[in-house]
C-alpha cells in the first residue's frame, strides 16, 4: 500500500496536526492491512547502494519519539514544547513510535523493508558537524583521510575504467566517496555532460573547432610533468580533469541520457498527496536527485555505489515549522523512489530488486530542547531500506534515563558495524577485506 | 622555517605572483610599474589602499555597471501595488538596501564579483573574499540580500582591524545573527540558549574544533550571547512596490534584547515593538577559565562581549594557530611544515593580532615570494574567474567608453560559480569551501571549462523579454597584443604573460601550436583572431590554468 491523500488525510486532523492513520502493523507479525510481511530476496548479484547524507544531525528522537515508560516520560519533561504527542507516533515493535510526518516510510517498515539502527554512534562522541562529516566519511579505526566508499572504490573498480561505477549527484566530492586512487564523479544533470556542453550544442559554432578544442584539453589533461618546478597541484588538476572527460563517453548520447517520466509522483511534484505542514509543495530537493538516478539506471548505466545528500537538518531554532516538513520530504521521497525503482528493468535484474538505501547523519540532537529547537547530541539514527533487508530493529533504543554529561544519549552500536554488514554483505567484499578497510573488524549487523 | 622578513628588491615576476595573489591579476605591464617601485612602500600602498582613485569606479558602480536588464516585475492585487517595467542596461546593481525588497541574490553576486573585477582598492576586495570564506554566512537561510552585502562591506571596512575587533563586529553582524540563531538565543531566566553561534564561532571562526574549548565553555558562552540581535529603522525598512504589504529590512544596527526600551520601531524581523524583548541572559559564567559577568561588561563593550574577545586572549596561541593555517592555505601555500604554521603563528601573537600588521609582514616576507610557493596553490572559481575577465577583458574606463558598454554581464555568469564549487554568498554550511585541491573534482573542472568557454571565446547570451543578446565577456583580441604578433609562438608567449597560467610542459605548448597553426602562422587570416581565443581557451582550463 502507497500512502494516498485520502490515507494521510485520515490522519490529519482539525488542527493539522498528524495522529497515525494506524496502518503499521508491528513489524514481524502481520504487515499492512493484515498481509503478511514479504519476506526478504537474496542480495542480489549486481546490487548498487544509494546512500542518503541526512546532513545537519537528524533529531531523530522526534522522527521515533519513545512511547512509553521510563524512556517517554524522560522525553516529555525534557521537551515541553517539541515533544511527539503519542497519538502522531505509529507504534513499532522496539516500544518507540514512528512519527506520522514521517511519511512513506510506516508503510515499508510494516512490510518489513526497513532495518532500523537507533543508538548508532562512536565512542568519545564529537559534537562538531564537520568533525563527524569527516568521521563518518572515513569510518576507520584510524582516520587516513580516505572515505570507506573511497576505500571500496580503491579496490574494486578498474583503474582505467569504471568511470561512472561510484557518482554522487551532488555537486562536491564528500570525503565518504575519496580514495586513494579512485575518488566518484559528480554528475548533477541528465544533461549537457559533455566537453563542455556549449561547444557540442554549437552555440558557439564555426570558425570554431570544438573537436580541436576537446583534442587539445585532453592533452592537456592527460600531460603528466616530471619537471622538478613543477607545482604539486598540477597532476590533482589533472587528475580531476580526466574522469569528466571519460566519463561522458558513457553517459548517453552526447551527454544526454534519454527521457524519463517517473512512474511515481514525487514529493515536490504539484500533485505529490502530501504537502507542507502550512501549505504549498515539499522541497523537491531530495526527490530531484532520486529521480536523475532513477532515469541513470534506467538509460543502462554501469553504477553500482550513488550518494545523495538532503540538507536542513540542524535544527537549533524552529524546529516545531522545520522537522516535520523535512521528514515528510525525506520519508515520501524515499517512498516513492523505492516505488519507482520497480518500473525499472536493468540489464542485471529488476532495479528495486537491486538497490538497498543506506541513510545516516552525522549525529542525533540533544535530548532536552533549547527554546525553540535542540543543540548538538550523540547517538542517531541509521537506516536502510530494501527488497532483501530483513526489516527490523537492530540496535537498542538509548536509555533516556541515563545520559552522559552533557545531557546527550549514549550510542549502542558502532556506526562501522553498519558498514562492515553493507562491505561484507551488499557490496560483495571478503570480511577480511572489509576489516582490513575499516581498519578493525566490527561486528556484523543481521538485516542482510 | 618560514622566514618572515621582507624582500628588500622584487622583480616583475613577483608582482605579477603578488597580484594574482593579494588581488586578482595584474598585466605585466602593470605588474612592471609595480615591482619598479621599492616593495615595502609598494606593498604597504597596496595593502593600505592609498593613492588611489575612486572617481570613475564609484561613478560606474553607482550608476552604469550592470549591462543584464532588470525583469518586469507585476503589481500584486494589493492596494498601491504598481508594476516595474523592464528596466533595460546598462543600470546600477539593484543591490543596495532601499533595494532590499528585491533579494537579488544572483545579483549581488554579480555586484561583488564586478567589484573584485574593477575595485581599485584590489586588496579590500581580496581579502573580503577570504574573510567571507572564513566567516562563511549563507543566504538560503539569511534570506536577504541587502544584509548578506552589509556583511560583505564589514569585510571591507574592517578587514583590517585588530582580530578580536572583527570577530566582534562580526558577531554583531546581523545577517551573521540570523545564520546562526543569535536572533533566536534566548537566555532570559530559566530559558535554555540556543548554542549554534556559541560553538560554531569557536569551532569555526577562530580557534578550531575542539581547539582549546569544551562543550561547557560552549554553553556559557551561549548565555554570554543571548539576546545579540538587532532592530531596524523606519528609514531601513524598503518596501515592495508591487506588494506594499512586503517589507524587508534593507540594514539593521546591532542591539542586545535586555528588554529596554527599543531605539528603533522595529525588531530584527520586522515586527513593531517599542519594547526589546528580554532575552539577554544573567549571572556570572566561568568561560575560557576566567569569569565574566554577563551583564555587567567593561565600558566601551556591551554585555556579553568581554567574554567573546577573551577568545582571543585567553587562547592566543590556538587563535594564532587557526588564523595561521587559513591565511597560509589561501595567500601562500598548502604545504607548509609545522615549523611554517608555528612562525606565522608567532608572527600574528607577536602583532597582537593586528591585521593590518600580520597582512603587511606576510606579503612582503621571503617566504611569500619563495619560488616553492610560486602557484603553489588552486585558485578558487570567483577569483579565477575574475582574473581571467580582467586579462583578457576591457579595463575599467575602456569598457565604460564603449557602446553597449564593454562590461562583463556578470548577471547572466554568476549562477555558474556555484557549479563551479564556490557559490558566492551562500554557502552551505558555516564551514565555507575548502581551498587548494578541495576546489578541484571532475564537476568544477566541467564547469570551469564552461566559464573559460564563456571568458575566452566571446560566448553570447540572449535571455530577457524583449530578448536582448549579451557578450558575457565583451573582449577585442587586437587589444591582446600591443604589437601585432609575428609568430604563433608569440601568440602562445603573449597570451601566457596575460594568463599566467603555471609553468607547463613545452610540448604541451608546442602540440597545441601545432594544431592551431599546422602550417603558416597569418595574423591577418579571418581565423587568427578565433584561433587565438581558442589558445587562450586551452591555457585557462588546462591544469596550469588552475593554480596561481
Amino acid at each position: 500500500m502507497r500512502i494516498t491523500r485520502r490515507r494521510f488525510l485520515q490522519g490529519v486532523g482539525a488542527t493539522g496536526a498528524l495522529a497515525a492513520v494506524g496502518c503499521g502493523s508491528k513489524a514481524g507479525s502481520s504487515g499492512v492491512d493484515g498481509g503478511p510481511v514479504n519476506p526478504p530476496i537474496s542480495v542480489p548479484a549486481r546490487p548498487i547502494l544509494v546512500v542518503i547524507d541526512i546532513d545537519g544531525g537528524n533529531d531523530w528522537l522526534n522522527m521515533m519519539p519513545p512511547v512509553s515508560g521510563a524512556n517517554r516520560t524522560a522525553y516529555e519533561s525534557k521537551r515541553p514544547s517539541l515533544a511527539i504527542p503519542t497519538a502522531q507516533a505509529t507504534p513499532l515493535s522496539n516500544g518507540a513510535g514512528l512519527n506520522a510526518d514521517f511519511s512513506g516510510m510506516e508503510e515499508l517498515s510494516a512490510e518489513g523493508r526497513v532495518a532500523w539502527i537507533p543508538g548508532i554512534g562512536m565512542n568519545n562522541p564529537n559534537l562538531s558537524h564537520f568533525v563527524n562529516i569527516a568521521l563518518w566519511g572515513q569510518g576507520a579505526a584510524q582516520p587516513n583521510g580516505t572515505g570507506w566508499l573511497g576505500r571500496f572504490a580503491d579496490g574494486s573498480f578498474d583503474t582505467r575504467g569504471d568511470v561512472l561505477r561510484g557518482l554522487t549527484v551532488t555537486s562536491d566530492q564528500p570525503l565518504m566517496l575519496r580514495g586513494a586512487t579512485r575518488s566518484f564523479v559528480s554528475i548533477t544533470s541528465s544533461s549537457g555532460f559533455v566537453y563542455p556542453s556549449l561547444l557540442r550544442a554549437g552555440r558557439v559554432g564555426s570558425p570554431y573547432s570544438p573537436q580541436l578544442l576537446e583534442d587539445e584539453f585532453t592533452a592537456a589533461v592527460t600531460s603528466t610533468t616530471s619537471d622538478p618546478a613543477s607545482p604539486p597541484d598540477y597532476g590533482a588538476a589533472a587528475i580531476s580533469g580526466k574522469p569528466f572527460l571519460d566519463a561522458q563517453n558513457g553517459f548517453g548520447t552526447d551527454g544526454n541520457l534519454p527521457a524519463r517520466t517517473p512512474s511515481v509522483l514525487y514529493p515536490g511534484d504539484a500533485d505529490f498527496p502530501i504537502k507542507r505542514t502550512g501549505g504549498g509543495n515539499l522541497s523537491s530537493t531530495l526527490s530531484n536527485q532520486f529521480k536523475l538516478i532513477a532515469q541513470m539506471l534506467a538509460s543502462g548505466l554501469p553504477t553500482e555505489v550513488f550518494f545523495t545528500r538532503l540538507g536542513g537538518f540542524d535544527t537549533h531554532s524552529n524546529q516545531l515549522a522545520d522537522h516535520p516538513n523535512l521528514m515528510r520530504a525525506l520519508g515520501g521521497s524515499i517512498g516513492a523512489f523505492y516505488e519507482d525503482l520497480a518500473s525499472i528493468q536493468t540489464g542485471d535484474g529488476n532495479a528495486q530488486d537491486r538497490v538497498m538505501i543506506l541513510a545516516w547523519s552525522e549525529f542525533g540532537r540533544r535530548v532536552a530542547e533549547n527554546k525553540g529547537g535542540t543543540d548538538h547530541g550523540t547517538a542517531g539514527l541509521a537506516f536502510c531500506v530494501g527488497k532483501a533487508v530483513k526489516g527490523g530493529f537492530y540496535g537498542d533504543y538509548p536509555d533516556l534515563t541515563s545520559l552522559d554529561k552533557n545531557g546527550n544519549m549514549k550510542f549502542t552500536v558502532d556506526f562501522r558495524s553498519l558498514y562492515a554488514t553493507v562491505l561484507d554483505r551488499w557490496l560483495g567484499q571478503a570480511p577480511s577485506a572489509t576489516d582490513s578497510m575499516l581498519g578493525s573488524s566490527y561486528p556484523r549487523l543481521g538485516f542482510l | 622555517m618560514a622566514d618572515l622578513t621582507p624582500v628588500s628588491t622584487w622583480t616583475s615576476a613577483d608582482a605579477q605572483h603578488f597580484g594574482r595573489r593579494a588581488g586578482f591579476g595584474l598585466s605585466p605591464e602593470a605588474a612592471a610599474q609595480l615591482a619598479a617601485q621599492t616593495p615595502g612602500s609598494a606593498i604597504d600602498a597596496w595593502v593600505d589602499g592609498t593613492g588611489l582613485d575612486q572617481t570613475l569606479f564609484a561613478d560606474v558602480l553607482a550608476t552604469r555597471a550592470d549591462a543584464v536588464a532588470e525583469p518586469a516585475r507585476n503589481a500584486s492585487t494589493t492596494p498601491g501595488a504598481v508594476s516595474l517595467p523592464v528596466e533595460p542596461g546598462p543600470h546600477p546593481f539593484r543591490v543596495e538596501p532601499a533595494d532590499a525588497w528585491r533579494n537579488n541574490f544572483t545579483r549581488s553576486q554579480a555586484y561583488l564579483a564586478f567589484r573584485m573585477q574593477y575595485a581599485p582598492y584590489a586588496f579590500a576586495e581580496r581579502l573580503a573574499l577570504f574573510w567571507h570564506n572564513l566567516f562563511a554566512t549563507g543566504w538560503h537561510k539569511v534570506n536577504n540580500a541587502a544584509l548578506m552585502l552589509q556583511q560583505q562591506a564589514l569585510f571591507r571596512a574592517h578587514g583590517l582591524d585588530g582580530f578580536d575587533d572583527l570577530l566582534a563586529l562580526v558577531s554583531k553582524d546581523p545577517a551573521m545573527a540570523i545564520w546562526l540563531d543569535s536572533v533566536q538565543n534566548n537566555g532570559a531566566g530559566t530559558n535554555v540558549p540556543n548554542e549554534n553561534y556559541a560553538r560554531e564561532v569557536m569551532e569555526l571562526y577562530s580557534l578550531g574544533a575542539d581547539n582549546g574549548y569544551s562543550q561547557t565553555d560552549i554553553t556559557q558562552l551561549a548565555r554570554a550571547l543571548s539576546g545579540w540581535s538587532f532592530t531596524v529603522s523606519a528609514s531601513e525598512v524598503s518596501t515592495d512596490p508591487t506588494d506594499p504589504s512586503r517589507k524587508v529590512a534593507g540594514s539593521g544596527t546591532f542591539r542586545v534584547y535586555d528588554g529596554s526600551a527599543n531605539p528603533d520601531p522595529y525588531l530584527w524581523n520586522l515586527q513593531q515593538r517599542t519594547t526589546l524583548p528580554s532575552m539577554h541572559g544573567s549571572g556570572s559564567i566561568t568561560f575560557l577559565d576566567h569569569a565574566f559577568d554577563v551583564r555587567t561588561p567593561p565600558a566601551s563593550m556591551v554585555p556579553g562581549e568581554d567574554a567573546l574577545r577573551s577568545i582571543v586572549t585567553s587562547r592566543a596561541p590556538q587563535s594564532a594557530s587557526f588564523l595561521a593555517k587559513r591565511l597560509l592555505i589561501h595567500f601562500v601555500t598548502a604545504r607548509f611544515t609545522s615549523q611554517d604554521l608555528s612562525d606565522v603563528a608567532s608572527m600574528i601573537q607577536s602583532s597582537q593580532f593586528d591585521l593590518r600588521a600580520v597582512m603587511k609582514t606576510l606579503l612582503k616576507s621571503r617566504f611569500f615570494f619563495d619560488p616553492a610557493n610560486r602557484f603553489a596553490l588552486v585558485e578558487g572559481p570567483v577569483s579565477w574567474s575574475v582574473r581571467a575577465a580582467r586579462a583578457l577583458g576591457y579595463d575599467l574606463a575602456s569598457a565604460d567608453a564603449l557602446s553597449p558598454k564593454g562590461f562583463p554581464a556578470w548577471a547572466l555568469v554568476a549562477g555558474s560559480f556555484d557549479q563551479a564549487g564556490m557559490k558566492l554568498l551562500d554557502p552551505n554550511g558555516p564551514n565555507g569551501w575548502g581551498e587548494d585541491d578541495t576546489w578541484l573534482n571532475s564537476g568544477t573542472i566541467r564547469y570551469r571549462t564552461r566559464i573559460a568557454a564563456a571568458v575566452a571565446l566571446l560566448e553570447q547570451s540572449a535571455t530577457g523579454s524583449p530578448s536582448v543578446t549579451y557578450k558575457l565577456f565583451p573582449s577585442d583580441v587586437a587589444r591582446w597584443f600591443p604589437t601585432p604578433p609575428a609568430t604563433a609562438q608569440a601568440v602562445l608567449d603573449r597570451l601566457v604573460a596575460l594568463l599566467q597560467p603555471a609553468p607547463f610542459p613545452a610540448a604541451l605548448g608546442a602540440a597545441w601550436l601545432q594544431a592551431l597553426w599546422p602550417s603558416s602562422f597569418n595574423w591577418s587570416a579571418s581565423d587568427a583572431q578565433n584561433k587565438v581565443r581558442d589558445l587562450a581557451y586551452l591555457i585557462l582550463c588546462s591544469p596550469a590554468g588552475h593554480l596561481y
